[in-house]
């Protein structure tokens, strides 16, 4: 097992209890999904698994490749391989992107990625994420991602606001540069869109910082919360921990 | 600009040795002594004669920037400069200015007035680079005076202040005249004290002072950064601070002072600390904190707005 998360419970800044017991696995290689409504966790879930010390775990434990990284630094962790897109990335000023991307580079960076994303050097000029649009923000994510030499990649939100020509390419080039490479991942989606292009093994949902339902069946998840949200899902708890 | 790359010095002061005066057409190069003997007019810049410091006299253009350095290299020294840069009309022209303690501790005290005159449409950018050891103290006061139609870009930048630190600098524009002053310092065990006044005397004059402090540990900077405008012209005053440190203190004091009802000059200042969630941000890509904060600091003091 590549990641496992046993029984975690945390809190932001110690006060609200966001994630309430969650129960988690990632094989090598694996694709899982995770879905859920506003404001349910997923994305604390994804800054806590990284190692946000803004978040505070009550409970529970995260294990990599069978260590324990509960109480590892984000930098510790992002070592061992855990590297996280984040939807919401914040703007560093003066620091411009090629700069940032040559300072954390494990790999170099692909020509033909850049080509595929249609990035022209004047991109990576700019100030990281500083007046990106939601497009831009992605692709520095995904550039950054791919220059950290992952072994699992949690991707929040890496197709909002993209529009599915973009969301095809992204996923060709995680495909080719992850997928086939055994890199583990966990897409975290509100849309659900990039998962027709990457298919994952499992769908997980979360609602109210639980996860309810973990399912193989990607399209069955969607086409179940596409008609009736996720209220059915809380009514049908399949495979709830 | 960084010392590490300083090559082809036209004037090189180490102590009070002179390692190297150039020559280079349309220039005239020499110590300040030296031309207070030599041209009479120059005596009306100085209050008597100088001990040591360096004259500049641009009166071409040249294909490489002009570069002085003044060196401290021996324990204990105590320099005391008066140096003059004049710059003809018309011309467009760069000069890199680099004053340095070649070591960490030798306790060196660097006194430096200047005075640069830009004549009538000349255009001047002037890159003045400080690095000093913990223990030196450094005075500086320079006044440039600018005549009609004239520019001036200087850009000062300390990233390795002394144990004190005190500059002083004062532009004073002629009519049609434009400058703007970049003073960018990062401070960590020091007192530092920054008094700049942009003097806007002639009409249509205009002038940016952009000020980017960073306060790192047991550092306090006093900063008072002032706009005087007696004419009908624009200027603007951008003071920012950045504190990464709980031991730093700044002062920031901008001033605008306006005499004349046309004129429009503008200010604005702030004081903040790194973003936590920028830091967390960049420790996710690996870096540690130490190394994170580095980055977020080189970037405020490099950013544009």
């Amino acid at each position: 097992m590549l990641l496992e998360i046993k029984n975690l419970e945390a809190t932001s800044n110690g006060k609200k209890e966001i994630l309430k017991g969650i129960n988690f696995q990632i094989k090598k290689g694996e694709i899982q999904a995770l879905l859920g409504p506003n404001a349910s966790g997923k994305s604390t879930f994804a800054q806590v698994i990284s190692g946000n010390p803004k978040y505070e775990i009550k409970k529970g434990e995260i294990f990599l490749n069978g260590k324990n990284i509960t109480k590892l630094p984000p930098e510790e962790r992002t070592k061992l391989g855990v590297c996280l897109s984040w939807q919401s990335a914040p703007a560093i000023k003066g620091v411009k992107l090629y700069q940032l991307l040559d300072r954390i580079s494990k790999e170099e960076l692909q020509k033909s990625n850049l080509k595929e994303l249609g990035i022209k050097d004047s991109f990576l000029l700019r100030d990281t994420n500083l007046n990106f649009s939601g497009g831009e923000k992605r692709i520095s994510e995904l550039l950054q991602i791919l220059s950290l030499k992952p072994k699992l990649v949690i991707f929040d939100e890496i197709d909002s606001g993209l529009d599915l020509k973009k969301i095809r390419i992204f996923s060709d080039i995680i495909k080719k540069e992850l997928i086939d490479k055994k890199i583990s991942i966990l897409l975290i989606t509100h849309s659900g869109e990039i998962l027709n292009f990457l298919k994952p093994a499992i769908t997980n949902v979360m609602v109210s910082g639980k996860i309810i339902c973990r399912e193989k069946n990607f399209k069955k998840v969607l086409a179940t919360i596409k008609k009736y949200g996720y209220e059915k899902c809380k009514k049908c708890g399949l495979l709830a921990n | 600009m960084d010392m590490k790359n300083v090559k082809n010095v036209d004037y090189w002061q180490i102590d009070h040795r002179l390692k190297n005066v150039s020559e280079r057409e349309g220039a005239i190069v020499m110590p300040s002594p030296k031309a207070w003997e030599k041209f009479s007019w120059v005596k009306k810049y100085f209050l008597r004669k100088p001990e040591e410091g360096y004259f500049v006299w641009l009166k071409k253009e040249g294909k490489n920037p002009l570069t002085t350095c003044l060196t401290i290299a021996s324990p204990n020294i105590s320099q005391k400069l008066n140096n003059l840069l004049v710059i003809e009309e018309g011309i467009k022209v760069k000069i890199n200015g680099f004053c340095n303690a070649q070591k960490n501790n030798l306790r060196g005290s660097h006194i430096a007035q200047g005075k640069i005159i830009i004549k009538k449409g000349a255009s001047l950018e002037y890159n003045h680079c400080h690095q000093w050891g913990e223990n030196d103290s450094v005075e500086t006061d320079y006044r440039f005076i600018l005549e009609e139609n004239s520019s001036l870009n200087y850009n000062y930048k300390n990233l390795f202040p002394p144990k004190k630190l005190r500059i002083k600098t004062f532009v004073f524009e002629d009519k049609n005249s434009s400058s703007e002053l970049d003073i960018t310092i990062r401070a960590s065990n020091t007192k530092i004290d920054i008094k700049d006044n942009l003097v806007l005397k002639g009409k249509n004059s205009q002038g940016i002072v952009r000020l980017k402090l960073v306060g790192g540990e047991n550092s306090e900077i006093k900063a008072k950064s002032s706009i005087v405008a007696k004419e009908e012209v624009r200027g603007h005053l951008d003071c920012q601070g950045l504190l990464i440190s709980e031991s730093a203190k700044i002062f920031l004091t901008p001033e605008l002072i306006c005499q004349n009802k046309m004129a429009q000059i503008t200010h604005e200042a702030s004081i903040g600390r790194i973003s936590e969630e920028e830091l967390i941000y960049l420790r996710t890509r690996g870096l540690n904190e130490k190394e994170a904060i580095g980055l977020i600091v080189n970037g405020f003091l490099v950013a544009k707005k």
